[in-house]
């Protein structure tokens, strides 16, 4: 077991450190934080913009390659992972955004997914019943909605109810009101903020969930263990939830133990679209700003949590696939 | 060999009532059958037409401003209304439509063939060259590519400046498109390499790309077809969510997602500018799925959902012979 863990643990850190490596080229190549820096009032001159950035260690008239061996010895020798055009240390905001991310995501995901799972056997179970093409068929509209679209008529109808309730019952974008008591006020106006974007990611994440529940229940439900099962007496909902479930449950459980880390990463659409400051609209707004080693950092940073994701995917069909042993 | 003919051709002449449909011809027959696919592929085609004639419709072309009419609503002049700036909406949604169905079709089209290229590759020759071509492709799914699509279309560099923003985002759209498929392949195509047909085939010597060609390739076929309409409705919504947040295709170029995105902030000012975009993108990727959702019924032939020919009574009498 723990052999197997070193070993993918190893080919996931080569590939983390090639894809960082070829981002971190594409973006110094790509990202010029000096054009900038020129729009700037006063204009500094093109000496002064280099000098500002070779004091933060980004250097434009260094080659890429110097640059790239520069940034990875910071981090290899002392951990860090460069600082940002205005000065900023990447190392120091990372952790916030991410707790930011992580605040907002939480709730949604396990919602979507409890929700996602257990309409998926809801309308397996009534299938081509009239519950069924309704849940099915929303899912399917889901699909051909793009996100932030998704989003924002979400916020569209909160405005309209606040509207017409006359005050301000939600709020669409941010996170808290500044200068808010604490205690129960301030309870409320934090629900008030996490009520919009936590629905709007809810209902438009459990599509994905709730097909793929259905189907692979479905694909079972006809097998003929529970044949067998109904033969030997089981009422049909004993018979499903006994023996076609649990099979069902495998490859849902794989996407499961994917999904999980991505709390941690949060979405560049509902938090651009939230205004919501957690690490995906950190790292969209610095790319914004011709950042190169927050780019950099958060394409690593999304690599790792894949790579967690996709090892406890396999941890997690080893616990509910008796059939399957790791080595 | 002659023999063997001999008696295929005399059965043939004997059940010469039963007519033998070609493969094709039954597929494209059960598609026409399905009238929600059909609905949605004449959707699709009016669209698209649209996209390359609609700009008959008005006078007006997408940049020239009409000073007299800024921010005006629909009217006989402006068929769908006029922009903040004054240009004609109607103009500007053509254009949209015709970028959007392009990044689509180039992105579904082009993807599809890597991955069945990328995939049989990996399959046929599998060892080395499949662990190292896996060892790419597991690399490229890790990285998150929304950042990539951000830091190539927000460079301020000179090197990709050149590309229009519309093709930049194809390409990096195309780049990140194709992992998915391509690993469905590869375990397709293992498979079929196990069969008795290929085995014979590598025996008698027939060489390795005939063997993709006539052996692989038809029996991953309709996954490719299906991927390809899926792959173009995946480009445009992409397209459309990348633009709608600020990266991928800017101004001065058009896309749906420009238009939408851009008409989030007066859409109670300016409705006209944010709900026609949107619902011709519905009308495009709703249309889109109906179709990939008749070509899957029409290529799985165990599927009922889709109703019956005729002659299938005969044929299911002869299935529970069998």
């Amino acid at each position: 077991m723990l052999r197997y863990l070193g070993k993918r643990a190893l080919t996931y850190l080569v590939m983390i450190f090639l894809t960082t490596t070829a981002g971190y080229f594409l973006a110094v190549s790509s990202l010029k934080p000096a054009l900038l820096e020129q729009e700037k009032i006063p204009r500094p001159t093109p000496e002064q913009v280099a000098n500002s950035l070779r004091l933060l260690g980004l250097d434009p008239n260094l080659s890429p390659w110097e640059r790239y061996v520069q940034w990875l010895g910071g981090i290899v020798t002392r951990w860090d992972w460069g600082r940002s055009p205005n000065g900023a240390y990447v190392n120091a905001e990372f952790a916030d955004r991410v707790m930011i991310s992580t605040r907002l995501f939480i709730a949604s995901i396990i919602l979507t997914l409890i929700i996602g799972v257990a309409l998926g056997v809801y309308s397996a179970a009534r299938q081509y019943k009239f519950q069924d093409r309704a849940i099915t068929s929303y899912s399917y509209l889901v699909y051909i909605l793009p996100a932030p679209i998704a989003y924002f008529l979400v916020q569209l109808g909160a405005i309209g109810i606040n509207d017409a309730v006359g005050e301000r019952i939600f709020f669409v974008t941010g996170i808290s009101t500044p200068g808010i008591e604490p205690g129960w006020p301030a309870f409320v106006d934090l629900m008030a903020h996490y009520a919009v974007p936590t629905f709007a990611m809810t209902v438009f994440g459990w599509a994905g969930y709730q097909i793929a529940q259905r189907q692979y229940l479905l694909d079972n439900v006809n097998a003929d263990f529970v044949r067998t099962a109904r033969a030997k007496g089981l009422t049909r909902y004993q018979a499903i939830t006994r023996h076609a479930l649990r099979v069902s449950f495998i490859p849902v459980a794989q996407t499961i133990a994917f999904a999980v880390p991505a709390i941690f990463t949060g979405g560049f659409f509902a938090e651009t679209i939230f205004a919501w400051p957690g690490a995906g609209l950190w790292s969209i707004d610095a790319i914004g700003k011709q950042d190169v080693n927050v780019a950099t950092a958060m394409l690593a940073y999304g690599s790792v949590i894949f790579a967690i994701g996709a090892i406890l995917a396999d941890f997690a069909t080893t616990l509910v696939d008796p059939r399957v042993r790791v080595q | 060999m002659t023999n063997l003919t001999d008696t295929v051709v005399e059965i043939d002449e004997a059940k010469a009532a039963d007519v033998v449909i070609g493969k094709g011809r039954i597929i494209f027959r059960r598609f026409m059958r399905n009238k929600t696919a059909v609905t949605g592929l004449a959707v699709f085609l009016a669209l698209f037409a649209f996209s390359l004639f609609g700009g008959f419709l008005t006078s007006w072309d997408k940049d020239t401003i009409d000073p007299l009419n800024i921010g005006m609503g629909p009217s006989p002049e402006h068929l769908l209304g006029t922009s903040q700036a004054g240009i004609d909406l109607l103009a500007l949604v053509v254009e949209g439509t015709r970028v959007s169905i392009l990044i689509g079709l180039i992105v579904g089209g082009l993807s599809v063939l890597i991955s069945a290229i990328y995939g049989c590759t990996m399959a046929f020759f599998g060892g080395k060259v499949d662990s190292v071509m896996l060892f790419i492709l597991e690399a490229l799914i890790m990285m998150p590519a929304i950042l990539v699509v951000a830091v190539a279309t927000s460079g301020g560099g000179q090197s990709l400046k050149e590309l229009p923003s519309w093709l930049l985002l194809t390409a990096v759209l195309l780049f990140f498109s194709w992992m998915g498929t391509a690993r469905l392949v590869r375990s397709l195509a293992m498979s079929l390499m196990q069969r008795d047909y290929v085995k014979a085939a590598k025996y008698m010597g027939v060489p390795s790309m005939t063997i993709v060609r006539r052996h692989l390739v038809p029996n991953i076929g309709s996954l490719l077809v299906l991927d390809f309409t899926r792959g173009i409705t995946g480009a445009i919504l992409a397209e459309v969510a990348f633009s709608y947040i600020g990266i991928g295709i800017k101004l001065p170029d058009v896309s749906l997602g420009v238009l939408i995105g851009g008409a989030t902030g007066q859409v109670s000012s300016f409705p006209w500018m944010f709900w026609v975009p949107l619902t011709v993108m519905f009308l495009l990727t709703g249309s889109l799925a109906m179709m990939n959702d008749g070509l899957r019924d029409a290529f799985d032939p165990s599927s009922t959902s889709i109703g019956r020919a005729r002659t299938t009574k005969t044929l299911n009498a002869k299935k529970k012979n069998k």
